[in-house]
């Protein structure tokens, strides 16, 4: 296993809470409430996802180890934040988790979903686009329209920021 | 009383759109004032966060912008937009270099955070004006049994959702007992219903479901109530799904917040188009006499 410094930095610097992971002390209070690892994982946890190996390879700066893994280990995470809140250390683990999978994109993998989600954004402004069969039901129900947003501005945000050379 | 920018989110204004419907005639009823502004996406905190957390915070950041423009809180019918607004509020506040990366390119297209609104979901404005709803129900829901899902990113991470208790929320519980519902409850009352793993594992995705919806089936709820659009499809729009896969029938419907209200205030079902639900209620509302 080798330690890559420069991840580990980038962990350590991404986490909003400052260096709190540091303290982690592998409770796995984590894993066992997350409802992901409940339902990928055997008897003795050695398959399937689990926030609390995440953390440690991440705090170990073991980025081979997490990155040549399966890529449930890092999207199998729905994201309900249960971690974060029964963490004894106070550890906002979704944090460090948002990082591995912007990583991942990086990397070109990452689920379809995604992918699909971020190109709707930078087209349309809207993760679902506005359709004439929604439009007209609206008017049915009796609503305004939705109030149009600026594409334009949107598209520059990002593409300054460099997000649209990551769209597949 | 004050006006509130609305963020009603991509999925309730384009595509359930009947569940707006049924918040601003409940907004009504209770005065609660809103406007409407330019919004984009907010964006979804399990989607555009993981792809790329800057690209999230510009844009959160920049819708904040448009509401602080005009000096007015945001008052969200959305789990996910309020986690996401509040979450870029967070972040911004808390990491002074992000917030400077952020501002500079907001410049560029003329914008500047300055963190300067609030945001709020509808679940807490209902809730601290309890008393209105309460005068506003005319025809009480007596005898439904409802099993509340209250959701996750609506009360967590506690440390800046500020909602609720995160293991143990209350405040759905509190609001739907007004309606003249019983409330029932069940075991996995605070379990995800795993909306975003549900998109990059299926398989895995409905085997959390099926512990939800076992314990939900095993409370006897006639309905099931929420306060988030996607667990509202999960709900909606995954139970036939998984009912053909374990072979058990749920059929168990899902009624949003602010539908559950309206009945209970005297709306007609046809006014906030509850016939656009895909898990029909028929003998509910037939047992509510509607
Ligand atoms: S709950 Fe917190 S301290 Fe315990 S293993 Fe998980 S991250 Fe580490
Ligand atoms: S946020 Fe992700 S890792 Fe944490 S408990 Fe939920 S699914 Fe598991």
């Amino acid at each position: 296993m080798i330690t890559d410094f420069e991840f580990r930095k980038q962990i350590m610097d991404f986490h909003v809470g400052s260096d709190l992971i540091k303290y982690c002390y592998q409770c796995s209070r984590c894993a066992d409430n997350c409802p992901v690892t409940k339902v990928t994982t055997d008897f003795y946890g050695t398959t399937g996802y689990n926030p609390r190996g995440n953390i440690l390879q991440a705090l170990l700066g073991y980025k081979d180890m997490i990155f040549s893994a399966d890529d449930l280990v890092i999207w199998g995470c729905t994201v309900c934040d249960t971690c974060d809140e029964v963490c004894p250390q106070n550890i906002e683990l979704t944090e460090i988790f948002t990082l591995l999978k912007n990583m991942s994109i990086e990397q070109g993998r990452g689920p379809e979903f995604i992918y699909s989600q971020a190109k709707a954004i930078f087209e349309n402004a809207k993760a679902i686009p506005s359709q004439p069969a929604i439009e007209r039901r609206r008017e049915q129900l009796g609503l305004p329209a939705v109030a149009a947003p600026d594409v334009n501005e949107l598209q520059t945000l990002l593409k300054n920021i460099g997000a649209d050379k990551k769209l597949k | 009383m004050t006006e509130y920018k609305l963020f009603e989110g991509c999925t309730i204004g384009n595509r359930i759109p009947f569940i707006e419907a049924a918040s601003r005639k409940v907004f009504e009823k209770v005065g609660i004032e809103t406007s409407q502004a330019p919004f984009t996406c907010c964006p979804d905190p399990t989607g555009m966060k993981s792809f790329d957390n800057n690209s999230w915070l510009a844009i959160g950041a920049r819708n904040l912008c448009l509401a602080e423009a005009e000096g007015k809180d945001i008052l969200s019918l959305c789990n996910g937009c309020a986690n996401t607004l509040r979450g870029v509020q967070h972040q911004l506040k808390h990491d002074s270099l992000k917030k400077q990366k952020i501002n500079e390119q907001l410049a560029k297209i003329g914008k500047e955070f300055k963190g300067t609104i609030n945001v709020k979901h509808f679940v807490d404005e209902l809730k601290d004006n309890l008393d209105k709803v309460r005068g506003a129900i005319t025809k009480p829901l007596s005898g439904l049994k409802v099993a509340v899902h209250p959701g996750c990113h609506y009360m967590r991470p506690a440390e800046w959702m500020e909602a609720d208790d995160p293991m143990r929320p209350e405040n759905l519980k509190k609001i739907v007992a007004e309606s003249g519902a019983t409330v029932v409850d069940y075991e996995e009352m605070v379990l995800c219903c795993g909306s975003a793993v549900t998109n990059a594992y299926e398989e895995h995705g409905l085997a959390n479901f099926k512990i939800k919806m076992d314990s939900i089936k095993n409370s006897g709820a006639d309905v099931i109530c929420v306060n988030c659009p996607a667990c509202f499809q999960q709900f909606d729009t995954r139970q036939r799904d998984l009912g053909k896969k374990y072979e058990t029938d749920y059929d168990i419907p899902v009624l949003y917040l602010t539908e559950l209200l309206s009945l209970a205030m005297g709306v007609s079902p046809d006014e906030i188009g509850l016939k656009f639900h895909r898990t029909r209620m028929k003998s509910q509302l037939e047992k509510l006499g509607l």
